[in-house]
């Protein structure tokens, strides 16, 4: 299988199959096409119109199956390899699980439009506005009553499709220094702590493209 | 089972998965949450923690968000086929799915979805027409590679014909410009019993949104008896 993602620094969506791949031992090879600046350059589309006719990461590409949007292919993976168990095994908790992953596919657009994931930016403190701080009250009910239900330490127990659709709203409370709770403190340390984690953010560091869009600090571009 | 959703005139997220259910006979009760007033917001809660409609209730189980009420039908009644049997069809089905879960920001905002509007054309902004363009390339698409055992996207009913109903609505309420292939196809839609009942039951409600009228203090709709 091969996995066509965005830069590491900036693309939250290329992170998430990514992350469960890797961290549940998926094989794959990753092609990273670069966004380039300005966003939406005309070499990135044409790069990645041969592997997908929506044009956006991720695609998955197994044979001749092209699965592109993060939920189809933690769906495709999740049918193709039961054993890595990327829903958990009771229709109950699997509900759940995937209630959680499409409320994240679709929601939270004030904090990821002020807190962009940029994995470079060291941790420096942003105000948000009110619709943001919502979306991160709404966060830690869903990550406090996961844990509190299943026991963790990830969100259903055992790391899986939901813990990888949350890693880049982990990404952005870290960055952005948001103040969250303790509960909510220890899962994003779970989270960080895995190895593909640190792999995923030593490649975005290696990085040198700019995109001025994802750079809240803008003109100024913040550098460890 | 029982499905909570919002005004059949106005919620979209609501009408995904109760057309599904209505279209593949599965039995359910229906509660309907009128939006945006007084205690709305709470009556929500008190069935589900994310606040929005709609939300399937099986026994103990609450399911919100229409793609995993949707993913969680499919488990429990394999055989109203929601997704392609064929992997490759599946995988299909569920990124165009998924793409419409979160994507077509500006037709959706610009044509918000409502039976009872008069069909009438609404200038849009590119964004929006490009929106339109990505929609019809989904549907022909889907059409063309795997439509041919029906009129659907994927020949027979299934969860991706739910997902895109809404928008359906929103290319006959704001007579937007088609191809003959996607007029065939939102006719096969619009031809459904159970599009005509959510139809009916959208024309007779009499709860007004104001934010989604665009002619509000004026609200132009059809009369109850045009469905």
């Amino acid at each position: 299988m091969k996995l066509v993602i965005g830069n590491k620094n900036y693309s939250s969506w290329s992170l998430r199959p990514w992350i469960a791949m890797t961290a549940l031992g998926i094989p794959f090879e990753e092609i990273l096409i670069p966004f380039g600046t300005p966003l939406g350059n005309p070499d990135f589309k044409a790069r990645l119109a041969a592997y997908t006719p929506a044009g956006l990461v991720p695609v998955l590409i197994d044979g001749d199956v092209h699965v592109w949007e993060t939920l189809a292919i933690m769906e495709y993976l999740a049918e193709k390899l039961p054993g890595k168990q990327l829903w958990p095994a009771d229709a109950k908790v699997r509900a759940h699980a995937r209630a959680i992953s499409s409320e994240m596919h679709a929601g939270f657009s004030a904090l990821r439009g002020e807190c962009p994931v940029n994995f470079r930016r060291p941790v420096r403190t942003r105000d948000i506005s009110a619709a943001a701080q919502a979306n991160v009250k709404r966060v830690e009910e869903i990550w406090g009553d996961c844990r509190a239900k299943y026991s963790g330490p990830f969100l259903f127990g055992a790391f899986g499709a939901a813990d990888a659709m949350y890693a880049p709203m982990v990404a952005r409370l870290s960055i952005y220094g948001i103040a969250v709770g303790d509960q909510t403190h220890a899962y994003m340390e779970t989270m960080m702590a895995l190895p593909a984690w640190g792999e995923w953010r030593k490649g975005a560091l290696a990085e040198s493209w700019i995109v001025p869009e994802d750079e809240a600090d803008w003109p100024t571009v913040l550098t460890a | 089972m029982k499905l909570v959703i919002g005004n059949k005139n106005y919620s979209s997220w609501s009408f995904r998965p109760w057309i599904a259910m209505k279209a593949t006979d599965i039995p359910f009760d229906e509660e309907v949450i009128s939006l945006y007033v007084d205690g709305s917001r709470e009556q929500i809660l008190k069935h589900s923690p994310g606040g929005k409609v709609p939300i399937l209730i099986d026994g103990d189980t609450h399911v919100w968000e229409s793609l995993a009420i949707l993913e969680y039908l499919a488990e429990k009644f394999p055989s109203a086929g929601f997704w392609p049997t064929d992997t490759k069809a599946r995988a299909h089905a569920r990124a165009i799915s998924t793409e419409m879960h979160a994507g077509f920001a500006a037709l959706r905002e610009e044509c918000g979805m409502s039976f009872w509007r008069p069909p009438a054309k609404r200038t849009l902004s590119a964004a929006a027409q490009a929106n339109v363009a990505r929609v019809q390339e989904i549907w022909t698409d889907a059409r063309a590679k795997y439509g041919a055992r029906g009129p659907f996207l994927f020949g027979k009913f299934s969860a991706a014909d739910a997902m895109y109903a809404p928008v359906v609505q929103r290319f006959i309420a704001y007579e937007i410009d088609v191809t003959a292939t996607v007029k065939a196809y939102m006719q096969a839609m619009t031809a459904l019993p159970a599009w005509a009942e959510w139809r009916r039951g959208a024309l007779r409600e009499t709860w007004v949104i104001p934010k989604f009228e665009y002619d509000w203090p004026q609200v132009k709709r059809l009369p109850a008896e045009a469905a």
